[in-house]
């Protein structure tokens, strides 16, 4: 059994069997108004309740918001280093725009007052890299006055980190790099999300250890919510869907209640399998091709035509544009039969001359 | 001739298991099993004498080797080849791609943290110089059979956006004619997603994953298997203390 780390919410960790396992990068993910963020402060709060140095990185809400509404919990949040990466107003006029790493802004909670005006000579820019910067400058600094490490970090968002990051740079690598930087400080870090495009896979989807889905839905006239581990590398886990409550004392999981979810969770295997099919004609249509690009190609025909309308029928088929894929297998089709019925020709042609 | 995939049931659903020598996609959505499935099918080949490769793209081996210790299965002659990128450099150092001299390590050999960045310069992974290094491996040595965990994370961050498609393509290619026996993950977005490995691959079983009110269910199918017959059903599968197991006693309709 591996050390585990607590989650900060005991019904959770019990879904856990224990915790999660520290040094690694889990999501937190759910509709808005679920309660990722105030679940990833629960983490937050537990660290800090051992003594833990914790760091939350605010990308979203200023840490003056976070800091009022975490104040009706009854949360003190004062020990906690934030790192204020709310972008500022973009000054729309010619004027300096640095990074945010070149300008240090990690505070203790305790001095976060108003929101943070921006300046009027320069703006800071937020991107992946400069927030990497300012937690490595953080850290190191930690390490320095008081020979400890940060354990605990929140990044909130991820989805506005890579939002504010969008400057032609290669996100998906930039991601990783960040995620292996976070994996580097040995720290165990909650990325809250927010829900994935289902015809997408995000890169922190794909490189996150584990994750964990907040439900909310209507029912009636009440606001339901619930909770479930989608995935966790490492540990068994409890599967099902436990409710969830978000009362005066934050949220609350009942690890032994179970609770029946409507709408978007209830998923069928059928519809997707009728899609499957068309996409197996689509593969059929798909080896004919290949086999006449085969055919041409043993007797040295020309098949650049009919290689770019493959090539235009797989992007088709990866995108799930059926009809378009079947479309560009006929063209590439009626090319190469074209292309091999020459070939007979001057084929039977000079035997006739011979 | 086929050879055991070492998942129970799944042989039988393959109708004897995998033709060799050639390269299989393993696709599905996240936390569906495939990490574990190329596990077992490595772990078979060691079971039988042979060398197994394992190349690592999305996690670091200590934490491979740390998850798969819920499992009573010992990974320790299974070799790893450790493909994670360093972090990026955002200053001026060089950014050096991993040579084609890296010697993959066995998983019990493995050390319990994480490999760290050199001050000095950081290692880039990209589909070049993996192909490059995986060339020399397997001239090298006699690896029967290999996985590659995985081929999204190939993609995604060893390639850059223009050559995804043709880079795929020669990687797939290049498997084939090392004519090795190969597992390749894919990752897929939804149950209709058909990632454009399955194309180039002879074989593809998809893994499916459902939420119900008794939680996560797991399935299994094979969509494609070149030159053989396979079933075409969808059977239940179920994550043990053994690894997966397929229940070849039930279908579900497709």
């Amino acid at each position: 059994m591996m050390d585990r780390i607590s989650s900060g919410v005991d019904g959770l960790d019990k879904m856990l069997r224990g915790g999660l396992i520290p040094g690694r990068p889990y999501i937190v993910t759910g509709p808005s108004g679920s309660g990722k963020s105030i679940l990833a402060m629960h983490f937050i709060l537990d660290g800090l309740r051992g003594g833990e140095a914790c760091m939350l990185v605010a990308l979203d809400e200023p840490p003056s918001e976070i800091k009022v509404n975490m104040a009706t919990f009854g949360w003190n949040l004062d020990q906690l280093t934030t790192l204020d990466a709310t972008p500022d107003i973009k000054a729309h006029k010619k004027k300096n725009i640095i990074d945010v790493g070149t300008s240090l802004d990690v505070r203790g909670m305790e001095a976060v007052q108003d929101v943070r005006k921006s300046s009027q000579l320069r703006t800071l820019e937020v991107t992946v890299h400069s927030v990497q910067k300012m937690i490595k400058q953080s850290s190191r600094d930690l390490r320095e006055r008081s020979k400890t490490q940060y354990t605990r970090v929140v990044i909130d968002s991820m989805s506005a980190l890579k939002r504010f990051s969008l400057k032609g740079e290669d996100v998906r690598i930039l991601v990783q790099s960040f995620l292996r930087f976070l994996s580097e400080l040995e720290v165990t870090t909650l990325l809250v999300s927010n829900p994935l495009d289902p015809s997408t896979i995000d890169s922190e989807f794909l490189l996150s250890r584990g994750e964990i889905l907040l439900h909310k839905w209507i029912d009636g006239n009440n606001v339901r919510r619930a909770i479930s581990i989608e995935r966790m590398r490492g540990t068994a886990f409890d599967d099902r869907l436990r409710p969830l409550t978000i009362g005066p004392q934050g949220i609350t999981v009942f690890p032994n209640a179970t609770i029946t979810a409507r709408g978007e969770l209830s998923h069928s295997i059928d519809r997707p399998f009728l899609e499957a099919r068309s996409a197996d004609d689509v593969n059929a249509r798909l080896d004919e091709v290949l086999a006449s690009l085969e055919a041409v190609q043993a007797v040295e025909g020309e098949t650049s035509v009919a290689e770019a309308a493959l090539f235009r029928a797989m992007v088709a088929m990866n995108r799930k544009r059926y009809e378009e894929a079947v479309r560009h297998l006929i063209t590439a089709r009626t090319r190469l039969s074209e292309e091999l019925r020459l070939h007979d020709a001057a084929r039977r042609a000079e035997a006739k001359r011979a | 001739m086929k050879i055991p995939t070492g998942v129970p049931g799944l042989d039988r659903m393959l109708h004897g298991g995998l033709i060799p020598q050639r390269p299989y996609i393993v696709s599905g959505p996240l936390g569906s099993g495939k990490t574990t499935m190329l596990m077992q099918f490595l772990l078979e080949g060691i079971a039988g004498g042979e060398r197994a490769l394992f190349v690592a793209l999305d996690e670091p081996p200590n934490e491979i080797r740390a998850n798969m210790r819920s499992f009573r299965w010992d990974i320790g002659d299974i070799e790893v080849l450790d493909a994670n990128s360093d972090i990026r450099r955002f200053e001026p150092t060089p950014i050096v791609e991993i040579s084609d001299e890296q010697e993959p390590l066995k998983f019990r050999e493995v050390a319990e943290d994480i490999r760290k960045t050199p001050e000095v310069e950081s290692h880039e992974v990209t589909v070049h110089s993996l192909q490059q290094l995986l060339k020399t491996l397997l001239r090298k040595r006699d690896y029967a059979r290999v996985a590659i965990d995985s081929m999204s994370g190939l993609r995604y961050f060893c390639m850059r956006d223009f050559e995804e498609d043709v880079a795929t393509q020669s990687f797939m290619r290049f498997l084939t004619e090392e004519k090795v026996t190969a597992l390749l993950t894919v990752e897929t977005a939804g149950e209709t997603d058909v990632p454009p490995e399955s194309f180039l691959a002879r074989g593809e079983v998809r893994l499916h994953r459902v939420r119900d009110d008794s939680g996560i269910r797991r399935f299994v199918s094979i969509q494609k298997f070149k030159g053989s017959s396979h079933e075409e059903m969808i059977y239940p599968m179920e994550i043990t203390e053994k690894g997966l197991v397929v229940q070849t006693a039930v279908a579900v309709a497709p």
